[in-house]
């Protein structure tokens, strides 16, 4: 299985030239990507100060515009609370609807729990 | 009597060979580990249970076109996609609609693990060549280390069609190993104060950043390696779909529907293609020695690479070092080790979305690299 093992194989195919270039390129190729990102969220907070300032909002001056985690979490839980929980206006004909019921033995009151079970 | 003769000597029993049984029982340990422990089951039972298919022993080129290698049989049209490198980039396609690239969007330095983690790949590319394969055979081989099926299939299609099936199952099970392999060596290379570091969470990423990222992604990364356009073309395209907003029926099929039915097709394909007769090789054995070694580097050059990083970083933008060993592109599997091993050490740490950036990262590195070395090969061929 070993035998044809030998450090010279490296040498003679430019393995280490390969090697060496193909690292670098992947590292490069993800860096500029890295790099690429990081500016484009650079120019996003500039445009959005600049909107700020024609609007003359104090925000534009504070130093980071960035909603951290927990703040976007609130303003979610504020808005499921105002769309969903919406005790105020409650719909209070609902509470006088009269419900029909089909008379049933089960149902009946009379052979309800009220009375106590026959031995 | 004669044809009774014929009948008893087509049957599997009077085929059988020592390498059919260990062929089967290593398809039974798969679908033991995908079952019983739930090591990646999505893939290892497809892959076992295509182990126990292209094992069965049968009569070869009587023209009953049965076997995987057969032209014409009903497995040999499946296994085209393989041979192909059809399947790899459809793949590709369902996991960019599922991923979502946020983790790294909010915190891009993250990305460089997933380039220092692809250090295996080249230096089990070095380590094949010296073994003696051949230059396209180590490349393929190599490939392994950046522990994505997909990638390694898609390379040694196009490389070394002949050692597909050793090292599409190669990459498979180390894959599937991930929580195996990967705990010892994180905790080798880092000390329990490392482990114990907390990271900042990620700042919140605007709808446009998520829009631009696979567009300006796909951009940058197949200028520089045009050989990754297959599986970046795709991975970018369903994370677009994904992302748009205005897609979601395309992004919901190659997200759900598509990505199952290519799986299965790969996962039956890839472990049927492991037919005795053409699979157990003393070079089979040395791919997965290969493999394992190369999967162990990466893991390594992850974590030393994030330490390395935290030599620059102060404060609270120091890294987890653990997270590195996720720059190998098992996702999420690698990511979801790291958290693990995180949550056992500190049960308020919570790595899960820190790891997910270099694991993503290193879905497109290992792309890169296996485009690279496209590049650098199809020259000498």
């Amino acid at each position: 299985m070993f035998d044809k093992f030998s450090f010279s194989n490296i040498w003679e195919n430019d393995g280490i030239f390969i090697s060496v270039v193909g690292y670098l390129i992947v590292f490069v190729a993800l860096l500029f990507l890295s790099i690429i990102i990081t500016n484009f969220q650079k120019i996003l907070v500039s445009k959005q100060r600049k909107k700020l300032k024609t609007v003359g909002h104090r925000a534009a001056e504070a130093e980071n515009l960035e909603i951290s985690g927990e703040v976007s979490a609130a303003i979610s839980v504020a808005f499921y609370l105002h769309f969903q929980e919406n005790h105020d206006v409650e719909n209070t004909v609902l509470t006088i609807r009269k419900v029909q019921r089909a008379y049933s033995p089960w149902s009946s009151k009379i052979y309800g729990l009220r009375e106590y079970p026959k031995r | 009597m004669e044809g009774i003769n014929q009948f008893i000597s087509f049957t599997g029993f009077a085929n059988l060979t020592i390498g059919h049984i260990v062929m089967i029982v290593i398809g039974l340990i798969f679908i033991y580990l995908a079952i019983k422990k739930e090591y990646e089951p999505l893939l290892l039972v497809p892959i076992g249970f295509g182990i126990l298919v292209g094992n069965i022993p049968f009569v070869e080129n009587v023209g009953m076109q049965i076997g995987i290698y057969e032209q014409g049989s009903v497995l040999n049209y499946l296994y085209f996609g393989v041979m192909k490198g059809i399947y790899p980039p459809l793949i590709f396609l369902g996991i960019g609609a599922m991923t979502d690239f946020s983790a790294l969007i909010s915190n891009p330095k993250l990305m460089l693990l997933g380039a220092a983690a692809q250090v295996g790949i080249f230096l089990t590319f070095m380590a094949a060549l010296a073994l003696g394969f051949t230059i396209n055979q180590a490349a393929a081989i190599g490939i392994i280390g950046g522990a994505d099926g997909p990638t390694a299939i898609f390379l040694s299609s196009k490389l070394a069609p002949e050692l597909l099936g050793a090292i599409a199952i190669a990459a498979y099970s180390y894959m599937a190993l991930v929580p195996v392999i990967q705990p010892p060596i994180i905790k080798l290379l880092t000390s329990k104060k490392e482990r114990l570091i907390k990271m900042k969470p990620p700042k919140a990423v605007t709808k446009l950043e998520k829009m631009s990222f696979p567009i300006v992604g796909l951009l940058l990364t197949t200028f520089i390696s045009p050989g990754a356009l297959p599986l970046l073309g795709m991975l970018f395209f369903g994370n677009l779909l994904k992302e748009s907003g205005v897609t979601k029926r395309l992004a919901d099929t190659a997200a759900k529907p598509l990505i199952d039915i290519v799986t299965i097709l790969l996962g039956l394909t890839v472990g049927a293609s492991t037919q005795a007769t053409t699979f157990l090789t003393p070079e089979s054995i040395l791919i997965f020695v290969l493999g394992a070694i190369s999967f162990m580097i990466a893991t390594a050059g992850g974590v030393l690479f994030a330490k390395f990083m935290n030599l620059f970083l102060k404060g609270d933008n120091q890294l987890n070092p653990m997270i590195g060993a996720a720059g190998v592109s098992a996702v999420p599997d690698s990511a979801r080790v790291v958290h693990n091993l995180g949550q056992i050490e500190d049960p308020t740490n919570y790595l899960l979305m820190h790891a997910m950036a270099p694991n993503v990262a290193g879905v497109i590195g290992s792309a890169v690299a296996a485009g690279i070395l496209m590049g650098f090969l199809l020259k000498v061929i």
